[in-house]
């Protein structure tokens, strides 16, 4: 009987159980001292690097590179879940607000008595459900870049997919409020993004280089993330800008 | 200051973007997160590479830091896979250029004396081309193993693999550093780096 390679490996590492056996099996096994010996002296080739020193100031050099590079902090794990959960009971207000036909300015029948003050109530509401849809496609976004931006030879996507469940249904309910409001573009983007946020959701949790390729390439294919980024910075600028007439598209 | 003298305080406010108190972290945590970063790479330029991209990356996903863990082995891990991306960009650019098989690496010459120091880097470039034909991750499961004396258990959580993958992707390195090598180990040229 002889140990394997790996049985050899372990015990070079001392990491074997078996460690009182192999003792004693390589002082009477000529093939696995053999094999034993080409282990020992194949890693004492490989050696340990000498790594170059670095003194005391070197934390402050590596600061002073990074400083100005300083990425935008994602929220926490608690905050990630928190936020699409609040998201979604403020969206299923002002959809089931608008559905009940009290938002946009095209489907209102004012009274003539009080045209002005609703008009302006109206305008106000369209400018929040704007900012909140901008909102959401930017947390969209990034969620979607963080997500095609991930390495490994497994990528493990399990949390991003928990992040995008809820962003699934955050959006339906802006996509039913676009399309109620005959918004096409805003419905358009919205719809896109929900497929691909379905996708990814009811994948596979991990996905290998090749089908996170695949990913990509479909959101490149789309330019999803740039219709996202600039549908998102538009609805941002209606949140500041005066009320005007909605456009449609 | 040892790693573990950091204190709650810092991290919070580092955890809610603090820059002055992740300056600390940094200072810190440096020297630290070069060594491994060298050990995983063995190139210097490369190391600082990853140390910069690390606490890049750490700085980002410090919200996601559970403060009741010790921020050096959140970061360890962080450096260590880190370092498995950054190699294994720079296998994908060299598999992209001509590269000269190990085979066609001069043998070394049998006749000791002066010629001592030309062999002994002559085997370390054949060390370094047989680490480079490992796998990113056979690579940084190696080196954890053998540079930095991290149990299987430990690679598995650090490189985020099971016991069984990170057990396997030791054997594997071991395994082809052993055939790779088995020209110069014979000879009996074997050094410490």
């Amino acid at each position: 009987m002889h140990y394997t390679d790996d049985d050899l490996i372990l015990y070079y590492y001392g990491e074997s159980s078996r460690r009182a056996a192999i003792d004693e099996h390589l002082v009477t096994c000529g093939t696995c001292s053999t094999a034993y010996q080409e282990i020992v002296s194949t890693l004492a080739l490989v050696g340990h690097p000498e790594v170059p020193e670095r003194d005391e100031r070197y934390g402050l050099e590596v600061w002073q590179r990074i400083r100005h590079k300083l990425p935008v902090q994602e929220p926490p794990f608690w905050m990630a879940w928190l936020k699409p959960a609040l998201a979604a009971a403020v969206v299923l207000a002002i959809a089931t607000a608008f559905v009940s036909g009290r938002f946009w300015p095209a489907q209102q029948t004012p009274a003539p008595q009080s045209a002005a003050g609703d008009d302006l109530a109206a305008a106000a509401r369209e400018r929040v459900l704007s900012a909140a849809i901008g909102d959401h496609l930017e947390q969209s976004g990034r969620v979607l870049l963080d997500f095609v931006n991930s390495g490994g030879d497994k990528v493990d996507v399990s949390d991003q997919q928990l992040t995008v469940a809820d962003l699934v249904d955050t959006n339906r309910l802006y996509r039913h409020a676009a399309e109620r409001a005959g918004d096409e573009t805003v419905a358009s983007v919205l719809d896109e993004l929900e497929r691909t946020l379905l996708e990814i959701a009811n994948g596979p949790s991990t996905l290998t280089p090749a089908e996170l390729e695949a990913v990509r390439a479909r959101l490149d294919a789309a330019a999803l993330l740039f219709r996202v980024r600039v549908l998102s910075d538009e609805l941002h600028e209606r949140e500041i800008a005066p009320a005007q007439p909605r456009k449609t598209t | 200051m040892t790693v573990s003298d950091v204190p709650a305080t810092v991290l919070a406010r580092a955890r809610k973007g603090d820059s002055e108190a992740f300056r600390e972290l940094v200072e810190q945590h440096s020297r630290s997160a070069f060594r491994l970063a060298y050990r995983m790479t063995r190139n210097e330029q490369d190391a600082e590479d990853v140390v910069q991209e690390s606490f890049l990356r750490a700085y980002r996903h410090l919200g996601r830091f559970e403060a009741r863990s010790h921020f050096g082995t959140w970061l360890y891990r962080i450096v260590a896979n880190c370092a498995v991306e950054h190699v294994r960009t720079r296998l994908s650019r060299q598999n992209r250029a001509p590269m000269e098989p190990i085979d066609n690496l001069a043998p070394p010459s049998d006749s000791p004396g002066p010629d001592r120091l030309a062999e002994s880097s002559n085997v370390r470039e054949r060390v370094d081309a047989a680490l480079d034909g490992l796998s990113p991750l056979e690579r940084a499961a190696f080196t954890l193993r053998h540079d930095e004396g991290r149990s299987i258990d430990e690679i598995g959580r650090t490189l985020g693999l099971g016991k069984s993958a990170a057990k396997h992707a030791v054997f594997r390195a071991v395994k082809k550093l052993r055939v790779e090598l088995s020209g110069i180990r014979d000879k009996g040229l074997g050094i410490g780096a």
